[in-house]
């Protein structure tokens, strides 16, 4: 390994630009997180006809139960974003750990690669609902649960990999040849050398649990009615699709925003050298 | 990749040696990454068996009528054997994974009988939207790749970067409102033939989509990313210094040298498509698997969910095999 490769990374954008790609991500996140202080009304009372078309009570118009579609839309969204937050954040802090030891012990690191490559072999949804049954009523915990269970063989993956040649490094040797004890050198030396990878890995792996607790909500694995919650008002309204088109395209509309924009920020914050493909080898 | 033994194996083959040892040494290279997929597939079994068995609650209380005695109940867990000890269980059932047996659902049907025709109806939607995602891929990262860093590469790698982020079910309200609701243009709902296979060919056309859109954005994106590798290499580099035309360089010096890594990520699409098929069949009333998996889920059916993943598990396995046989092939071609 050349030294060029433990130089810290620097960003060739200006963090000008940096900082333009994760504001949109930024600015929904907290207006979802914020959502339920400028509702008009609670997310749980009928104030319209069911299905009811846009009007001056109901900018959105009414849901199958005549709830303002509005309100539910501004209730909907910080269990979701919170939720995802949660996950990515425990996910990126186990595997950060996990990652720094799997390189200095090759057991650890043998039993990574090898429950990454089983866990390929089972696809996210099943998984999920593997989980998300062991506890009957565990709602939005145990999706969450679920989330970080099938995320973490990944992203130690993509931390053992960026950590293999810092852990090659002479200042590594040294201080193992001097006698340093394992969780030093793994979280004291290593982990400290790998900023920019686990900032790039939380980005994405804020975009996977977006998209996985999505899924969980729109199967009705996780929020159970009548909690707002905008996966599951797709699922519930997509019967009036006609009648009332916003009950389903604004929370539509708002998923696909969330997710865009996330993915725009953790693509700006991943090294360019990485960006191809992160995580798939 | 922990593929370097069955990378090391055959490929230092002499060019004289007989045709009957190379293939020798192919078949055996071969064996060595199919008996390592084959186990990784039941270390997944293993796993996912012990899970459901962790769960609280079983099959014979799960699909107990209203009114039924503890006594009856007990009787149930007797007739669908969940009073043996879980290893026995589990090894009966994993003895009879390979004669094409997966066991009785809680209800007592066969679980063959029960995957028979929702699986193929399920194949058929992923394996439509895999060729799909591949050909729109490959014709993408490589347009991309043709002239880097201009306008088409920008829009290129814009686009494929939002439809790779938007979950499926998303793109599948979209393409609804559109195509069914507002023009008209495609049934909302599938329709089943006698046989419970989808009435026409139109019915397909949505689902796969769904499912492409995003896959491709995610495959358009590797693909581009492994022929920027490659346009570093020595010889992709010398043949475009010795004046051939940059389509030329890209297909028929860059892109071989691409294929390991496009092979790997294309394997990877596939458990995101047999995942998104689950959920974009409940939302279009498709005769697939999403439909099996539901009830099963409510049931706690043990033996049907674990068919269910041993199937896309065998599924996905032989897609991985593909892709490392790929990997084997182009990096044995390269002494």
């Amino acid at each position: 390994m050349s030294s060029a490769a433990l130089a810290p990374y620097r960003s060739r954008r200006p963090p000008v630009r940096v900082l333009l790609a994760v504001a949109p991500g930024l600015l929904l996140t907290l207006l979802a997180l914020t959502g339920p202080l400028y509702a008009p009304r609670t997310e749980a009372s009928p104030v319209t006809a069911p299905y009811a078309p846009p009007g001056r009570d109901a900018l959105l118009g009414g849901d199958q139960l005549g709830r303002d579609v509005l309100s539910r839309m501004l209730h909907g969204g910080s269990a979701l974003i919170g939720s995802a937050l949660a996950v990515a954040l425990l996910v990126t802090a186990l595997a950060a750990v996990l990652g720094c030891f799997a390189v200095l012990t090759p057991a650890l690191g043998r039993l990574v690669e090898r429950s990454a490559d089983v866990a390929i072999l089972l696809p996210p949804v099943l998984g999920m609902m593997l989980i998300a049954l062991a506890w009957p009523g565990g709602g939005r915990l145990a999706v969450m649960a679920a989330a970080t269970v099938l995320g973490v063989p990944y992203a130690v993956r993509v931390v053992a990999s960026a950590a293999a040649p810092v852990a090659a490094a002479g200042f590594v040797e040294a201080a193992t040849a001097s006698g340093e004890r394992l969780w030093h050198l793994a979280l004291r030396e290593i982990l400290p050398n790998l900023r920019s990878t686990v900032l790039a890995l939380f980005g994405l792996r804020f975009v996977a649990a977006v998209y996985v607790i999505s899924m969980a909500g729109f199967l009705q694995l996780g929020p159970q009615p009548p909690a707002a919650d905008w996966a599951l008002m797709i699922r519930e309204n997509a019967p009036g699709a006609l009648l009332n088109p916003w009950a389903v395209v604004a929370p539509s509309i708002a998923i696909g925003l969330l997710a865009v924009s996330v993915n725009l920020a953790a693509d700006a914050l991943t090294p360019a050298a990485r960006r191809a493909g992160a995580g798939v080898r | 990749m922990s593929q370097a033994a069955s990378e090391g194996a055959g490929a230092a083959a002499p060019p004289a040696a007989p045709a009957l040892r190379r293939a020798a040494t192919a078949a055996a290279r071969t064996g060595v990454v199919l008996a390592k997929r084959a186990l990784m597939l039941g270390v997944l079994l293993a796993v996912v068996f012990a899970a459901i068995e962790l769960l609280p609650g079983d099959a014979a209380s799960a699909t107990s009528e209203r009114g039924e005695s503890a006594a009856d109940t007990a009787a149930r867990r007797h007739l669908l054997g969940l009073d043996r000890p879980v290893w026995e269980r589990f090894g009966d059932w994993m003895t009879a994974l390979p004669t094409g047996d997966l066991g009785t659902s809680a209800r007592g049907e066969r679980v063959t009988g029960l995957l028979a025709a929702p699986f193929p109806n399920t194949l058929l939607l992923g394996a439509t939207a895999f060729a799909l995602t591949f050909a729109a891929a490959l014709a993408l990262g490589c347009r991309a790749a043709l002239h880097p860093g201009g306008t088409v590469d920008r829009i290129i790698g814009f686009t494929s970067g939002i439809a790779l982020a938007l979950p499926e079910f998303v793109v599948s309200v979209g393409l609804l409102l559109v195509l069914s609701l507002w023009t008209g243009w495609l049934p909302a709902v599938t329709l089943t033939a006698p046989d419970g296979s989808p009435a026409s060919w139109t019915m397909l056309v949505m689902p796969v989509l769904a499912l492409t859109v995003p896959q491709a954005g995610w495959n358009a994106r590797i693909v581009r990313g492994a022929l920027a590798d490659q346009a570093g290499a020595p010889h992709v580099a010398a043949a475009r210094l010795d004046g051939l035309s940059p389509r030329r360089v890209l297909l028929r010096h860059a892109l071989p040298g691409a294929w390991p890594a496009i092979a790997t990520g294309a394997a990877t699409s596939t458990g995101m498509l047999l995942g998104g098929a689950v959920v974009v069949e409940t939302l279009f009333n498709y005769p697939g698997l999403g439909t099996v998996l539901s009830g099963a889920v409510a049931d706690r059916d043990t033996p049907v969910i674990a068919g269910v993943v041993a199937c896309t598990g065998a599924v996905i396995s032989l897609v991985l095999l593909c892709a490392d046989l790929v990997r084997a092939r182009t990096l044995g071609a390269r002494p």
